[in-house]
């Protein structure tokens, strides 16, 4: 008999909604709420120990109290894993997941599985722990796939407690984490990697053994009308700082952005710039940092009057973008999103290296 | 970052030597650059070239933010303009 805990938000307890989400961690005896129904997928295989529960607010608001008392719970019950979710498309009950999921198999070394929809933004986070202990599976976008969820998330409880072989998330059909690990294959990489490349030149389908990540598509913003009336800024993940780097940029992995005035300027001078990343040979960019922030034709396109007076935003924003993770430049791309948008700019020249 | 700036309802217009990548991401609005160290320009050009080729960069990315597009599209400066 495998023991496993079940861990919920207050709402899959049967605790209560919104009005509930500033509840504390709460732990019942035996099963409770979205528990009751694991419990009946499970079987006689293997017993929730408890439900343990939690505000979805007062996780995030008292995080440290929060995930002392879920761990506590967790060594007290001896469980062999633990269970999270499933939490749909909810963005602050997925995060929990993720996280709750992240402490236990890092403090406790138990596995943990969650399951929540593929767009959930906690797959991020997921994905960024990278944590071979934990295993997220994919759900519909609501709580109407919860008897799908549970069924899956039973299924793969009872291989995790018996301490079953898991094997690649494309063939068990978990969230992928990125994680790659040796495998010995029957043929060469040559030979798989011709195959591949045979099929896909017939137009055949053919499965990669390094998937990329994938992205979502952003419906494009509409288009500018009357241009020389729009206020125009420059993002740059260049590098181009003033000389000194004053800000103090690596060369990689950043993870602040700054903002830099040129209002008085009619073209970078070269040796008051530089450009700081660790991804591409600087040198041109040095001797003329318009390659990166192109001032001097922004300058001109403003004198003929394409760009009209003062609707060039007097200001450029930049982070190097050498090895930025995603999810890292996504917030920063928020940020300064944010910052354009209260600056009144209305559309963005982008400058990638 | 060009698809945050995006869905804040921004249109941005990405110049980038690795255009292909941009596609990949799923980009909407995407410039081609020169090269990857220098994708405003040509180095190898006599800088009045060069500059001429920088505006015509710059000056496509406007276009490209004053176009209606429904997907990842490629504008392409016109290199003539570097004579």
């Amino acid at each position: 008999m495998i023991t496993m805990i079940h861990v919920v938000n207050q709402f899959f307890a049967g605790l209560g909604g919104e009005d509930k989400a500033d509840m504390a961690v709460a732990v019942t005896e035996g099963v409770a709420g979205a528990a009751r129904g694991l419990q009946a997928q499970l079987g006689q295989d293997a017993q929730i120990a408890c439900t343990i529960s939690f505000g979805d607010n007062y996780f995030h608001e008292h995080k440290e109290e929060a995930m002392k008392g879920i761990l506590d719970a967790v060594r007290s019950r001896g469980a062999q894993l633990v269970v999270a979710g499933p939490a749909f498309n909810s963005g602050r009950y997925g995060l929990s997941c993720a996280e709750i999921c992240n402490a236990i198999a890092n403090e406790l070394g138990i596995p943990c599985v969650t399951a929540m929809h593929e767009e959930n933004p906690a797959v991020g986070s997921y994905r960024d722990f990278a944590n071979a202990r934990i295993y997220c599976l994919p759900t519909a976008e609501t709580a109407a796939g919860m008897t799908d969820a549970l069924k899956a998330l039973a299924k793969f409880a009872i291989r995790l407690g018996r301490g079953e072989n898991i094997g690649p998330a494309q063939r068990e059909g978990y969230i992928g984490r990125g994680i790659r690990r040796l495998e010995k294959a029957d043929r060469p990489g040559v030979d798989r990697a011709i195959d591949m490349l045979l099929k896909k030149i017939k137009h055949e389908p053919f499965t990669t053994e390094v998937p990329m990540e994938s992205w979502e598509n952003i419906p494009p913003a509409r288009p500018l009308t009357h241009l020389k009336d729009r206020k125009i800024a420059v993002v740059t993940t260049s590098g181009v700082v003033p000389w000194g780097n004053p800000d103090r940029f690596k060369t990689y992995r950043n993870t602040h952005w700054q903002k830099y005035n040129f209002a008085e300027l009619k073209e970078l001078e070269p040796g008051k710039w530089e450009a700081v990343h660790g991804g591409y040979n600087v040198a041109y960019m040095n001797k003329n940092p318009h390659y990166g922030m192109p001032l001097d034709a922004l300058r001109s396109l403003e004198a003929e009057g394409v760009i009209g007076p003062g609707k060039l935003y007097p200001a450029y924003y930049v982070i190097p973008g050498n090895q930025g993770s995603p999810s890292v430049m996504r917030r920063v791309g928020q940020e300064i999103a944010a910052d354009l948008k209260k600056e009144g700019v209305e559309g963005v020249l982008l400058v990638a290296t | 970052m060009s698809k945050e700036l995006e869905k804040a309802g921004l249109p941005v217009a990405i110049v980038s030597a690795m255009y292909p990548v941009a596609e990949q991401v799923r980009a909407n609005r995407i410039v081609k650059g020169v090269s990857i160290p220098h994708p405003c320009g040509d180095p190898s050009l006599p800088p009045e070239l060069d500059a001429r080729l920088r505006r015509e960069i710059v000056q496509t990315a406007l276009k490209a933010l004053e176009s209606e597009v429904t997907g990842p599209t490629v504008f392409s400066p016109s290199m003539a303009a570097s004579g």
